[in-house]
């Protein structure tokens, strides 16, 4: 039993008591609801008046049970109502489309044209106040609510495989609506059922507040409300009680509702929030600018750094020991496949990574501008703020979801800009003008006015590099910005990283990539990741003509060639996280593994001054 | 823009005829004789004569077709029939009455935004806190407490045990400013309370929604304040689905403030529709009905309006 599900417990349990109170009151022994005791009136709560007596001395405990036993009779009568005659249409209309759609869900749908009080008052202009009236009205009014539930989720079981292929089988319509569409849009409906009965609830003790509703002298909340509203004067302890009953029961369903949801659907409770937007909650970096001298010509010395996730079933590591480093002009790509932690890498040098994990282990030294050292690994989000952008830029995979859809290309690139530079309007709007061209979007001066989505796939990410090359970064994080696009345009893009690089002195570049074409097109220096470890590392050229890593040699087998006959596809998958093997993490897929590979956890090795291999047989298998 | 505008008031001009019509059938196609129904009282028989002048005089004994182009004419000129109990064209009511009830609802939406919106946004950057969880709390007890019963409460409080407000009732604005204003109060802070808890509600879960787009995590890569992403990334775009959601609750209040006018003695539109239903006055029954779904329909009109004017994606895709 998880969270989401003992939160449940609590609102189950008020509301069968609730249940239990008003389906046993008649063998309760409570007091004659209409016995009437003048002199007794308005009394104080006593032992024989629990709660006290009404206007007419009548006993406010009794009242109060029968009258939500009136209250909850209509509610949930109309509630169950509504929801066999929703249910029914919905169903019908999800699985036979068409003419009947239009019969079913969308003519229930007009009544939801209607406000949903003034159309229970309508009806009991036409039919007279009382119970049934009430329910009749009620049930009107929530019909389609249960039909459009029904309808989209039968619309999602509909295609289902299984639901396919009994089709296909001849099973008649009505069997398999009933045997498989039915059971699968159950949770949904629950939702429903709870939030209708305090819907209704609400609705019911209003019309009886007016007295358009339960006809006195059988009790009702709304009813004891309304008689209380005019003695308040005199005891008003006699408004408090309905009230308190009314309110809480409502709640009660209420939580239901939203706890039921949280259970059936467990997404929408973890995760959420933002850690780094909360002031003063970041985790306190004991020297977030570590001021020692550059001793290292490297732009970017990335040492041993591990990446983890707090789940709640405890710590899971996702990147383990990390090394590399980036000189200044140079381009590293990191490879691998999903899954391999590349992308988490980059997210973690822009200090981007989701509040769930964090950086566990190693540093990641940089060399700022003004030539200072600075670790990436433990600055806190105000330190970090004032190196993205400025020193560090990041180029995202998908930029059509990576810019606001709602601001204009030349908005959003201004602010970039405005960040870093007290710069005033005309000189922002040259500026932001003179980067559209420079990232080659044709007809810059009128895309500054354009919105994302007005733009090609292909101008989007030249509108992003734009965004990340701004204020001519030192280091460049591109998290496979050319994925998304299409072939052609994938070497456009390519070519203008190639041209930004050239124009730009001494930027670094690290390329997060799956794709070992691009690789060899664009990188000087290459790291291969597997599992969250790095594999192997090298300059390009050497590591493509001569693999030290069985891993990267299967990557490369596995590259579609003009001149290949056939294609080496990996066997296996790569580990999850919380099931990586004890030795090698590749081993599992190796063709070359012994039992040696599989003992311990293989150390990294040198096979040359500038390569890096995690494989304990690199000198025979390779 | 323009297109997308166009395309959304046919859609309204065509639920404006839906609803006239749903109207009209409701109170015509039920089982039974209209003039009859509204005569009799519980199972007391009207009487025959009495049923037979008022069928005259509701036009029913006309063909059902000349009944409905006469029901459809009469709402197009603007003529909504005459009040059975006094004779007075409906439509005068209407006029006097319905700005006072949107005054309440303006009111209240505007008290409702203001604090909602930064009460949900905090909930959701704290989310799963103990804030958060408090937050939650309240607005789901706030939208749990019937309107009626919470008005009824606040006059309890605040007019009959601590006597800094007035129970309820209504001065004209011209006479005296500041005596309206205090009157205004009572039921359109009873009414924000409940809108106050769908606006929380809505602004977390939207800004929850919001915070875990990529073009957040690219403002954060530029380097933008803490503010500024709040104000121009999250925010802003997180607000598109609570102005719909706004949108939708007070067209429902236009028809839904019956209680709380009930309560504070407030003469708007809703309180005359009670008094009409009690008095089984068809003609001003049927009007303010109309009345208020023509509304509610134009109000979701706007908000869609808004939406595309926010969201510039939403003009381009069309049913």
């Amino acid at each position: 039993m998880n969270r989401a599900q003992r939160k449940l417990i609590l609102p189950t349990a008020i509301a069968a008591i609730i249940a239990a109170l008003v389906l046993l009151a008649p063998f309760l022994p409570l007091a004659d609801v209409r016995l009437m005791d003048i002199p007794g009136r308005f009394s104080a709560p006593s032992s024989e008046h629990w709660l006290g007596q009404d206007e007419f001395g009548r006993d406010v405990l009794s009242r109060l049970i029968w009258g939500g036993r009136a209250s909850l009779f209509i509610a949930i009568g109309s509630a169950l109502a509504a929801a066999v005659i929703g249910t029914t249409l919905g169903l019908l209309g999800g699985f036979f489309r068409g003419f009947v759609e239009v019969i079913t869900v969308r003519f229930s749908e007009v009544i939801l044209c209607l406000p949903p009080l003034l159309l229970a008052l309508l009806v009991v202009t036409i039919l007279g106040a009382g119970t049934w009236p009430l329910i009749l009205a009620l049930t009107l009014l929530y019909t389609p609510n249960y039909a459009r539930v029904v309808y989209a989720a039968t619309l999602q079981v509909r295609s289902l495989d299984f639901v396919t292929a009994q089709t296909a089988m001849g099973a008649h319509p009505v069997q398999i609506l009933a045997r498989t569409v039915l059971p699968n849009i159950l949770p949904p409906l629950l939702v429903q059922m709870s939030l209708v009965v305090a819907s209704a609830m609400v609705i019911e003790s209003g019309l009886s507040f007016l007295g358009l509703g339960v006809v006195p002298p059988t009790p009702s909340w709304g009813l004891m409300i309304r008689a209380a509203r005019g003695a308040m004067e005199q005891q008003w302890l006699l408004l408090v009680w309905p009230s308190l009953a009314l309110a809480g029961t409502i709640l009660t369903f209420n939580l239901l509702c939203d706890r039921l949801q949280s259970a059936l659907d467990p997404r929408g409770v973890t995760g959420g929030g933002a850690l780094w937007l909360r002031r003063g909650r970041n985790a306190p970096a004991p020297t977030p600018v570590a001021k020692v001298a550059a001793e290292a010509d490297a732009l970017l010395r990335v040492e041993d750094m591990s990446i983890r996730l707090h789940a709640e079933t405890g710590m899971i590591e996702l990147v383990r020991g990390v090394s590399f480093t980036v000189m200044p002009g140079e381009t590293r790509a990191i490879v691998g496949e999903s899954g391999s932690g590349k992308t988490l890498t980059g997210l973690a040098l822009t200090g981007l990574l989701p509040d769930v994990l964090s950086i566990s282990g190693g540093r990641a030294l940089f060399n700022t501008r003004d030539g200072t050292q600075v670790d990436l690994s433990k600055l806190d989000e105000d330190a970090f703020r004032t190196l993205r952008g400025r020193e560090v830029s990041m180029v995202f995979q998908d930029a059509a979801a990576a810019l606001n859809p709602v601001l204009r290309i030349g908005e959003q690139l201004g602010e970039a800009i405005r960040a870093h530079n007290d710069i005033d309007d005309a000189a922002l709007n040259k500026r932001v003008v003179a980067l559209l061209r420079q990232v080659g979007l044709p007809d810059p001066e009128s895309r500054v006015r354009s919105y994302p989505h007005e733009l090609s796939g292909g101008q989007r990410q030249r509108a992003m590099i734009a965004v990340a090359v701004a204020n001519e970064p030192r280091l460049l994080i591109a998290d496979e910005p050319t994925t998304a696009l299409d072939p052609t345009i994938q070497a456009q893009i390519l070519t203008l990283f190639q041209t930004l690089k050239d124009e730009t002195e001494g930027m670094g570049l690290i390329f997060v990539t799956h794709d070992l074409a691009v690789v060899a097109e664009i990188a000087d220096q290459v790291t291969v990741m597997y599992a969250g470890e790095v594999v192997e590392e090298g300059p390009v050229d050497q590591v493509f003509a001569r693999p030290r890593h069985p891993y990267t040699a299967a990557l490369i087998a596995s590259v579609p060639e003009g001149g290949a006959d056939r294609l080496v596809a990996i066997p296996g998958t790569v580990p999850t996280p919380h099931n990586m093997p004890p030795g090698c993490r590749f081993a599992p897929r190796c063709d070359h593994a012994i039992a040696a590979c599989s003992a311990a956890m293989p150390d990294i090795e040198r096979p040359a001054p500038d390569r890096r291999t995690r494989c304990i047989r690199w000198e025979e298998v390779t | 823009m323009l297109r997308y505008i166009a395309y959304r008031s046919v859609v309204a001009l065509f639920l404006v005829w839906v609803v006239v019509t749903a109207v009209f059938l409701l109170l015509h196609l039920i089982p039974g004789d209209p003039a009859e129904l509204l005569l009799s009282q519980g199972s007391i028989a009207a009487d025959p004569a009495a049923v037979a002048a008022l069928r005259e005089k509701m036009g029913l004994n006309a063909p059902i077709w000349q009944q409905y182009i006469d029901h459809l004419g009469g709402v197009l000129t603007g003529d909504l029939g005459v009040s059975f109990r006094d004779g007075a064209p409906v439509v005068e009511q209407i006029a006097k009455r319905l700005p006072r009830t949107l005054e309440v609802i303006v009111t209240a939406a505007l008290i409702a935004t203001g604090i909602g919106v930064p009460l949900g946004t905090y909930a959701a950057i704290h989310a799963n806190g103990r804030a958060d969880g408090a937050i939650s709390f309240f607005a789901s007890a706030a939208l749990s407490t019937p309107v009626f019963v919470v008005g009824t409460v606040v006059i309890l409080i605040f007019a009959q045990k601590l006597k800094i407000m007035p129970a309820g009732g209504f001065i004209p604005f011209s006479e005296d400013p500041v005596g309206h204003i205090r009157l205004l109060l009572l039921p359109a802070g009873t009414v924000a309370l409940s809108l106050l808890a769908v606006i929380t509600r809505m602004s977390r879960a939207s800004v929850l929604e919001v915070l875990q787009r990529d073009y957040v995590r690219t403002a954060r890569a530029k380097g933008l304040p803490r503010k500024r992403i709040l104000r121009r990334h999250v925010v802003r775009n997180a607000m598109i689905p609570v102005l719909t959601i706004l949108g939708l609750e007070m067209g429902t209040l236009i028809g839904g403030t019956v209680l709380v006018e009930f309560v504070f003695n407030w003469p708007g539109l809703s309180g005359y529709l009670v008094a009409a239903v009690d008095a089984r006055d068809y003609p001003e029954v049927v009007g303010i009905v109309m009345t208020i779904s023509i509304l509610f329909v134009f109000l979701n009109l706007l908000v869609d309006v808004i939406n595309a004017a926010l969201d510039p994606r939403i003009s381009l895709v069309r049913r």
